[in-house]
């Protein structure tokens, strides 16, 4: 009995702490955020008129259309880009699968925000393209003009979230479903449009719900293009120029969590008991066939054509960063590695603040992923699942809300020692990375846990090990492939985190790598130092998904050859059975 | 199959060879399938069954030689012109469309105008008991009614053949035998030809007319039940079909000798010399004490080594020179029981020893 209560101590004190954790940084700010978005200003009486202020404000209103013009253009471009991509690799037996997976890789390791201006010099009313167009043809096409800039830069960045969710849709789609159609006499577009199409529809709508998301709620892509009419630039511009009393941020704050909550919920009806990975034993993928060496050629050229797009940023950021001076000409005038010196001399602490923090807030994320992973899927613990629904629910909350939550919540809370508000202590940054990071991290940690099968804790257990040193000694070894998986991934993605430092950062010494590439990027002279110091982002992120790609792959690659965490599916009695 | 249906028609294959890359899946399969009949591939993982099935389908690479169905060669048709039903082992119920919605798919295509297909389709779900439940998604059926489902929706497009592909594997015990006994009620109902694909030699058993056993994409025997089982053409499949002692030895002036110098009696009409492998059925040997001789045939000396009780039968192993006969003896209570260690003798009659061609 004595043991009994220790462990449930243990459990119990582990939920607590986390509990509180989440309530202080995710659940009181983004409350206060809302709070005050409904506050009369001058009285603090509970109104509306914040919000009839904004809709009746035209600058609102462009801001508020713009948002939702270019969060839906962007998922017309991203699946523009992804449906011919998914549809060449699961349909076909085709050589370039390989340029399609990269190719999936690809944007996620350069920050939107970072390329924005080399997109501007490579795609703008007078960059390379524009220009080579207007010498041979005569005409330009107005890629970056205005919203066209943040849709097509978006697009490109985000388009391996259609990628990746409507190509796996279409590979649990089993070959019997279609082989069926045919059977009953379905063939060709009708086949696809009745059978093949709705079955993959959940994970398409899964995916562009999500690109919808990131886009509505990015900030740094907008800045960088100078656009300042859409919604969460606002934001920023109204906390960071008016101050945090000014109501406007928080009623755009609202709205943008209103319309994150609106596309989770819409991919989670999307997916809701709509499993429809129907994948068998021996099945699995649509039916291939092989390509006519015409249909090859035109595979390769739209690839090609869409790798170029996709590499666009990365070549433009790398040209900058190399460049002497690069305006009105098809490429810089001369080469040159002075910007990276430049950028040493001045930027090491963006790169040693990055380095710190990100790891900082990865470390603070698989410590809370593994404890939640465990609590929620290993002990019977009273409201355990609202813990996992509570720390996924940062998903939800877009970094400009949550810094101005930070900042409005505490603002008026003194740190003893270092004799500064929590607000504008460096520590803050961090844990705003954690928070928003700890979704992936805690994603990651689960699928690490329910790939150890609970016999061989309850092996260890029957052996005479406590709960708590069964978990020690057998689970979190079993795990520690994934949660390192984790660890990167939150690493990656906190390391070129912009839109919630950028509202943290309180003196420059204290600032970030992504902050430092907005602050360089402001001015014509600091371009190439700042596309120098985008490079090493690209360089920290690409290192860092390649470690934790090799990571995930070696833990596959164990788990199938030396069945370490395979639960025993066949009952050795079948055998013995007549 | 006396009474047939006019609507029925036979399946002709014709020298069917089919690879994927390298590996020969199919070698030169013919076979002849009745109209109406309830026909089985037999035979063991990888022997090609599922593959020959999935080809009169014409589903997967483009086999070498002909299939004909009612007399037309279907070898280069596209699946969806030919009309034959398949039923997948999987099922293949689309998740996205209702019980009525995937049963009415199939005369969707057909074009069938839509007063048609409300009742066939009622009429269809109506055969295979499950009426009720029309509105349902599979995912909200149980194995059973979804194997229902794929059924009615086969059948109600009133196909030429009707292909089976292991159909009862995903069901549990109770539950296939239940199967097995609809299936075959309804096709004896609808006189549909029927392609049936199982690994299940008591399936195959209890439903077909006739069966072919495959192995390494080879047909090995083609007959009925009883005609394998007591006839087996060669050592497959005689172990395939039930359990087989078998000997390897030599025929020798009408005498088999087994290469360990046991004498076995051989029925009197085979004669032929030179190397033979004789089998002999659990339950045709009978376990006696020591010594004991059956004047009508011959006897094998040997000592038991296992034991196991089966309820209505024990089965013993013997040990006799290099073999180990299994000995099925019916149990009764009362019954004399021989415990590992016993010497006991084997005795049969000659005429059950069936000399097999290879």
């Amino acid at each position: 009995m004595g043991a009994f209560s220790k462990k449930h101590w243990g459990v119990g004190g582990l939920a607590i702490f986390i509990s509180l954790f989440l309530f202080v940084f995710l659940i009181v700010p983004v409350v206060k955020v809302i709070y005050v978005a409904f506050q009369d200003p001058q009285t603090g009486a509970l109104t509306l008129v914040n919000f009839i202020d904004f809709f009746n404000t035209s600058l609102f209103q462009e801001s508020f259309f713009n948002s939702l013009y270019v969060s839906i253009m962007s998922v017309v471009l991203a699946t523009a880009i992804s449906l011919p991509l998914a549809y060449f690799t699961t349909r076909f037996n085709f050589g370039g699968a390989v340029l399609i997976q990269t190719l999936g890789i690809i944007p996620l390791i350069m920050p939107p925000f970072v390329g924005a201006v080399a997109m501007l010099l490579l795609f703008g009313e007078n960059g390379s393209v524009n220009l080579l167009l207007d010498e041979w043809f005569g005409f330009t096409i107005p890629f970056m003009k205005g919203l066209n800039g943040v849709i097509l830069v978006e697009s490109i960045h985000y388009f391996p979230f259609i990628l990746i969710n409507l190509s796996a849709a279409l590979l649990n789609v089993d070959r019997s479903m279609e082989e069926a159609a045919q059977n009953l006499g379905a063939s060709g577009a009708r086949l696809f449009r009745r059978i093949v199409f709705p079955l993959a529809m959940p994970g398409y709508v899964a995916g562009a719900s999500l690109v919808f998301l990131k886009v509505f709620d990015d900030l740094g892509t907008p800045l960088l293009l100078n656009i300042n009419n859409m919604l969460a630039p606002q934001a920023y511009l109204r906390i960071s120029s008016i101050g945090i009393s000014d109501p406007m941020g928080y009623v755009i704050s609202v709205i943008l969590v209103a319309f994150s909550l609106f596309s989770l919920w819409v991919a989670f009806l999307a997916l809701k008991g709509k499993d429809y990975s129907t994948v068998q034993k021996g099945g699995g993928g649509l039916m291939k066939r092989d390509l006519k060496p015409w249909e090859k050629i035109g595979c390769y050229a739209v690839i090609i054509f869409i790798l170029m797009m996709v590499l666009s940023p990365h070549i433009g950021l790398a040209l900058l960063s190399f460049g002497t001076v690069w305006s009105y000409s098809v490429l810089p005038d001369a080469f040159t590695v002075a910007h990276y010196g430049n950028m040493m001399r001045t930027a090491d602490s963006y790169i040693n603040n990055t380095l710190l923090y990100a790891s900082l807030a990865a470390f603070i994320d698989i410590i809370l992923g593994t404890a939640i992973a465990y609590i929620v899927w290993r002990t019977k613990l009273i409201g355990r699942k609202w813990l996992d629904f509570i720390a996924m629910g940062a998903v939800a909350i877009p970094g400009v809300v949550l810094g101005i939550g930070y900042l409005r919540t505490f603002v008026e809370f003194n740190v003893p020692y270092v004799d500064k508000p929590l607000a504008s202590w460096w520590v803050i940054i961090v844990i705003a990375l954690a928070v928003r990071r700890l979704p992936y991290a805690l994603r990651a940690c689960v699928a690490a846990l329910q790939q150890v099968s609970i016999m061989l804790e309850e092996a260890a257990e029957n052996l005479g090990a406590t709960k708590a040193r069964s978990a020690r000694r057998i689970l979190v070894p079993l795990m520690s492939g994934g949660i390192l998986a984790g660890f990167v991934t939150s690493f990656a993605t906190a390391s070129v985190e912009l839109s919630a430092t950028i509202m943290l950062v309180s003196a420059e010494s204290d600032a970030p790598l992504a902050y430092g590439i907005y602050e360089f990027m402001q001015s014509a002279a600091g371009r190439g130092p700042g596309a120098a110091l985008g490079i090493i982002a690209v360089l920290i992120v690409g290192i860092a998904t390649y470690i934790s790609h090799r990571v995930i792959a070696r833990v596959e690659k164990q788990r199938s050859a030396g069945g370490v965490v395979v639960a025993e599916k066949n009952n050795p009695l079948k055998e013995l059975t007549p | 199959m006396t009474d047939s249906n006019p609507k029925a028609v036979g399946v002709s294959i014709k020298d069917v060879s089919l690879s994927f890359g390298q590996t020969d899946v199919l070698k030169g399969i013919s076979l002849e399938i009745e109209a109406g009949e309830f026909f089985t591939f037999l035979g063991p993982s990888g022997s090609g069954k599922s593959t020959l099935l999935r080809a009169i389908a014409g589903f997967g690479p483009q086999p070498g030689g002909a299939i004909l169905i009612g007399g037309d060669d279907v070898t280069r048709l596209a699946p969806w012109k030919r009309n034959v039903g398949m039923v997948f082992q999987s099922y293949a119920l689309w998740p996205h469309m209702t019980v009525h919605k995937n049963v009415a798919f199939g005369l969707e295509e057909r074009k069938i105008p839509a007063k048609d297909i409300q009742a066939r389709v009622e009429a269809a779900l109506n055969l295979v008991g499950l009426e009720e439940y029309a509105n349902r998604r599979p995912s909200q059926l149980s194995g059973g009614q979804q194997q229902r489902v794929a059924l009615a929706r086969t059948i109600v497009v009133e196909p030429r053949v009707l292909l089976l592909d292991e159909p009862l594997s995903n069901l549990d015990a109770n539950l296939r035998i239940q199967m097995r006994r609809d299936i075959l009620d309804l096709q004896r109902k609808l006189k549909l030809t029927t392609i049936f694909v199982t690994h299940d030699q008591e399936e195959a058993n209890t439903t077909s007319d006739r069966i072919a056993v495959l192995d390494q994409g080879i047909i090995q025997q083609v007959g009925s039940p009883i005609d394998l089982y007591d006839e087996p053409a060669n050592r497959f499949v005689a172990g395939f079909l039930g359990t087989a002692n078998l000997i390897d030895g030599r025929i020798e002036q009408g005498a088999f000798k087994a290469d360990d110098g046991t004498l076995v009696p051989i029925p009197d009409n085979e004669r032929k010399d030179g190397p033979a492998t004789v089998m002999l059925r659990p339950q045709d040997l009978m376990i006696r004490g020591e010594g004991s001789v059956d004047k009508a045939g011959g006897a094998i000396s040997g000592e038991i080594r296992h034991r196991e009780f089966l309820g209505s039968l024990i089965r013993y192993a013997v040990k006799s020179g290099d073999h180990l006969f299994l000995v099925d003896d019916t149990h009764h209570a009362g019954h004399p029981v021989f415990t590992d260690g016993d010497k006991v003798s084997l005795c049969f009659d000659a005429a059950q020893v069936r000399i097999l061609n290879g």
